[in-house]
Order: structure tokens, then C-alpha cells, then sequence
């Protein structure tokens, strides 16, 4: 008899390798497609920050690969997400399938571009400053917190999406503004102290900061401050999504 | 099977059971128009004014192995609504319902999982859903494609499949194997006429192997077949619950048949 838990993961993996196969048939530069959009991002905005404003802060490329690539990761795994009941809705309608699988698979399918993108930049970068063995061995619990919080947030924005057909227009509309108001491309000292909150209070930036310090600056006290908070932000984005689910499981098949 | 109860251990035990939509044709369903209304009628936007609709008032129920459940109502009796509530997909109002042993159900029979895979991926991806315990998916997916006689159809993107095609195809998947509970909304519809005779031995003989099965038809003949017991549904209530013969009579007195 398999584990109800395995035969999720089953689902998922399947699930996702659909995906992958689905987008990736039609193009065979798509996979380097999709890998190539942080990178360009990447490069255009560590030129502009370093050489144009020329911002003062020291190995440039590294903090803002430690900022930026968390960041396309949560944004871009979100408004692929938020659809994604909706999308699915004829197979939920028809076969008891749990809509999370529907979620999860897509998360997966994102997370497996962002580490390709990451390695791509991450690596080669190490060539110029050699990383920090401590922090590397670090990183994986950074990228568990992230994909923890990132699952809470995406299963809230996906329930919202059935019930309020805006709420991606919404979140377009927030991740524009958030991109701004996040400490990505500078860092949260360059914030007057009075405007701390904005970054102190947004659950984005808690899930990011953990990567600036077991990445770009190793320190083993912050890591665990900064793991700490982001840990909080993705149990309690995750018991929120379950606590909405529980609520509106019924009225979310009825919108579907 | 996952397990193999005897006959007169029920499969489904639904007591007390009460299922209860909030329906409002008013309500908003945009954040911008959710605003929109806060900010021109405040009192108004936080006074709750949806309306209730019973789908199921008290409703008591065993179903045992061996039982082959047909349900007839008229269209929004709530028919759908109590087996989705049965697979877990909405949850009751109040009451419990207890299913012993693993619940298949179906509710549509033209369904692709991701339209631009081929037919056999879809089927692979269908049997991943349905069949999760399956020791031998990969059998059950060959076999299936060749109970559809889709023949080099089945390399086909499934979005270049009619309706009949898909229902040819999902119809052969999910009647592969039988269930301990086995739920069927309408399963027949959707397939041609010379495919409909096919499938329909194949479903009867995946209903006869299953433990107990809940059948939603408006066909009487369809019923006749398949159930050896009627629930007559209506306004949220059993109205009937015998056998086939005097069910389908009692409904067709219900409506004035």
C-alpha cells in the first residue's frame, strides 16, 4: 500500500514533467528561453545599478544576484500560479484530484528554471570571488524556507482567483510596486530608518534576506535571525492558505 | 481492491448529512467592484445578503457492498452536489459521511488533463490520477488505448480530438479497473453511437467488480441495467429509496410523467 504521501509526490512529479514536456515540445530553445529572462535581467540591471548610478556597494554582481534571482523566483512562481485552479478547473470539476497537486507541480516546474538560471549566474561568478563554503551548505534551508512560503502564498492567491477574478491584475499591479519598495537591488541600510518598515513588515523581502547572508555575506548570526523570521512568514502564509482552503474549499468548486 | 468488506458492512455511512449553498447573483466577484461598493455604500457592502439554498436537508444513508445505487432527480435536486460531497470535493454543512475503503468518482467523460500532450500522455496522466495505487500503470494505459481504437490517433495532440475522441479515451481509462466505491455522474454521455454499445459492457463490467456503486442517469433504461436500488432525489430529501422498477414509477409520478 503507498503513503498517501507518496503517491501525492507521484502526482506532482508527473504532473510537472507534463508541463515541462508541454512547453518545451514546440520550442526546443524554450527551456533557454525561459533561463535566459533572469539572466538578462540580471546582467541589464547590475549594469545600470553598478556602472550608471553606480551604486557603492562592494561585489555588486553578488548582492544583486543574492537579491534579484529570490525575487523572479517568488514573482514569477506566483503569477504563474494564481491561475492555475482556474486552468485546471474542467479536470477538478470532473475527477476528485486535490488542486494542490495542480499548484505544486507548477512551483516545480518554476523552481527547476530558477536553480538552472541560479547555477547558470551563481557559478561562474565564483570565479571572481570564491563562495563561502559555510554559507553554501547554508543555502539549501534558505531555499526550503522560500519554497514554503512561496506554496503558501500561491495556494491564497489561487483560491482568491477563483472567488475574485481581478486578483491577478492585483498582484501584477503589487509586484510592480513591491519590486521598488524591496530591498533587491540596494540593501535594507540604504532605507532611512523611518522607512524601515516597508522592508522590516514585507513577508517578500523575509523570504529573500536569508540568501544575502549565506551567499553574498556569510555570517553565521544574521543567517539565523534572517532564517528565523522567514521560517515564521512561510509557516504562517502556509496556516493561512490551509485556514482560507477550509473556509472556501466548497464555494471554490462551485466558482470553478 | 484495497479492502474487501462483507456485504453487509456498509461502504458509505452518511448520517445527519445537511449541505447548504450561500448563493448571491449580486455578490461581487472583483476586488475593483468589492472596493467599488465599500466605498459607495458602506453599511450595504458589509450587510451579508446572500440567500440560502438546501442541497441536502438531514439525509441519512447506508450504502453496502455489492449495492449498485442509481440516483434519479430533476436537474439542481442535488444530485451532483451529494456525491461531490461523498468524494471529498465539498465539504457538508453538517453532518458526517464516512466512506470505508477508496472512492473513485467520475463527473465528466471528456476531460484531457493538458491538451497539447498526445492522447497516450493524457492517458498516462489519467491513470497517474485515478489508478494512484496501481502496481501496473504502464498495462493499464496499453490496454485502455487499445479498447479506444484511436489507433496513431493516440500520438495526436489531444486538442485536435473531437468530443468523441476524448470520450472515447477518457471513457477507456477510467473504466479500466473497479473501485470499493465507484461514483458515476452521467458517465455514458459523449461517446458515438457504435462506441456507446462498446463502452457500456466494459463500464457494467467495471461496476459489477467494484464494492458499491452510486450511478446518477436520467436514463431509465440506463438505471434499469445498471442499479439494483433507486434513490429518487428531490429538493435536498430522499423522496424514494427501493427498488428500480417502483422508483422509476415513483419519480415518474413526481414530475408528472
Amino acid at each position: 500500500m503507498r503513503h498517501a504521501g507518496a503517491i501525492y509526490w507521484s502526482q506532482i512529479r508527473a504532473m510537472t514533467i507534463a508541463n515541462l514536456k508541454s512547453r518545451y515540445r514546440k520550442t526546443v530553445a524554450g527551456f533557454f528561453w525561459v533561463v535566459l529572462n533572469p539572466l538578462i535581467m540580471f546582467g541589464v540591471q547590475a549594469f545600470v545599478f553598478r556602472r550608471i548610478m553606480k551604486i557603492q556597494i562592494p561585489n555588486y554582481s553578488m548582492f544583486l544576484l543574492s537579491g534579484l534571482l529570490p525575487w523572479i523566483f517568488i514573482s514569477q512562481s506566483l503569477e504563474m500560479t494564481t491561475s492555475v485552479f482556474i486552468s485546471s478547473g474542467p479536470i477538478l470539476r470532473s475527477f476528485s484530484i486535490h488542486p494542490l497537486v495542480f499548484l505544486a507541480a507548477q512551483l516545480l516546474d518554476n523552481l527547476i528554471n530558477f536553480t538552472a538560471a541560479f547555477l547558470m549566474l551563481y557559478v561562474p561568478l565564483w570565479f571572481y570571488n570564491p563562495p563561502n563554503i559555510a554559507g553554501l551548505v547554508l543555502l539549501p534551508i534558505s531555499i526550503a524556507v522560500l519554497i514554503i512560503g512561496v506554496l503558501g502564498m500561491s495556494w491564497i492567491l489561487a483560491t482568491s482567483q477563483v472567488l475574485m477574478r481581478d486578483t491577478r491584475f492585483m498582484l501584477s499591479f503589487a509586484l510592480n510596486i513591491g519590486f521598488f519598495l524591496t530591498p533587491i537591488f540596494y540593501p535594507r541600510e540604504f532605507v532611512p530608518p523611518q522607512y524601515r518598515f516597508l522592508s522590516d513588515y514585507n513577508p517578500i523581502f523575509r523570504l529573500i534576506d536569508p540568501f544575502r547572508y549565506s551567499i553574498y555575506q556569510y555570517d553565521l548570526l544574521q543567517f539565523a535571525r534572517a532564517i528565523a523570521l522567514a521560517a515564521g512568514v512561510a509557516l504562517a502564509s502556509l496556516a493561512a492558505a490551509v485556514l482560507l482552503w477550509r473556509r472556501k474549499e466548497t464555494g471554490v468548486y462551485l466558482a470553478l | 481492491m484495497s479492502t474487501s468488506p462483507s456485504s453487509r458492512d456498509p461502504i458509505l455511512e452518511v448520517r445527519d448529512f445537511n449541505l447548504v449553498f450561500r448563493v448571491d447573483v449580486h455578490r461581487s466577484q472583483s476586488w475593483r467592484e468589492t472596493f467599488v461598493n465599500l466605498a459607495s455604500s458602506p453599511i450595504k457592502a458589509l450587510i451579508d445578503t446572500r440567500d440560502s439554498h438546501q442541497v441536502a436537508r438531514n439525509l441519512n444513508l447506508n450504502i453496502y457492498a455489492g449495492e449498485r445505487v442509481g440516483i434519479l432527480g430533476i436537474n439542481g435536486a442535488g444530485k451532483s452536489s451529494f456525491c461531490r460531497c461523498v468524494a471529498g470535493m465539498y465539504a457538508p454543512t453538517s453532518g458526517t459521511i464516512k466512506v470505508h475503503g477508496k472512492v473513485r468518482a467520475i463527473f465528466d467523460t471528456a476531460v484531457g488533463i493538458h491538451p497539447e500532450l498526445t492522447g497516450r500522455e493524457n492517458a498516462d496522466l489519467l491513470v497517474e490520477f485515478l489508478y494512484p495505487r496501481a502496481n501496473d500503470k504502464r498495462a493499464i494505459v496499453e490496454e485502455a488505448l487499445e479498447f479506444s481504437e484511436l489507433g496513431t490517433f493516440v500520438d495526436v495532440p489531444y486538442r485536435h480530438y473531437s468530443k468523441g475522441m476524448q470520450a472515447r479515451l477518457c471513457l477507456s481509462v477510467i473504466s479500466s479497473r473497479p473501485s470499493d466505491l465507484l461514483i458515476l455522474d452521467e458517465v455514458f454521455d459523449g461517446a458515438d453511437a457504435s462506441f456507446s454499445r462498446k463502452i457500456s459492457g466494459r463500464v457494467l463490467d467495471m461496476i459489477r467488480k467494484s464494492g458499491a456503486v452510486i450511478f446518477v442517469s436520467h436514463s431509465f433504461d440506463q438505471l434499469a441495467m445498471v442499479a439494483n436500488r433507486l434513490l429518487v432525489y428531490d429538493k435536498g430529501t430522499i423522496h424514494y429509496d427501493g427498488p428500480v422498477e417502483a422508483g422509476i414509477h415513483d419519480y415518474k409520478s413526481l414530475i408528472g410523467y
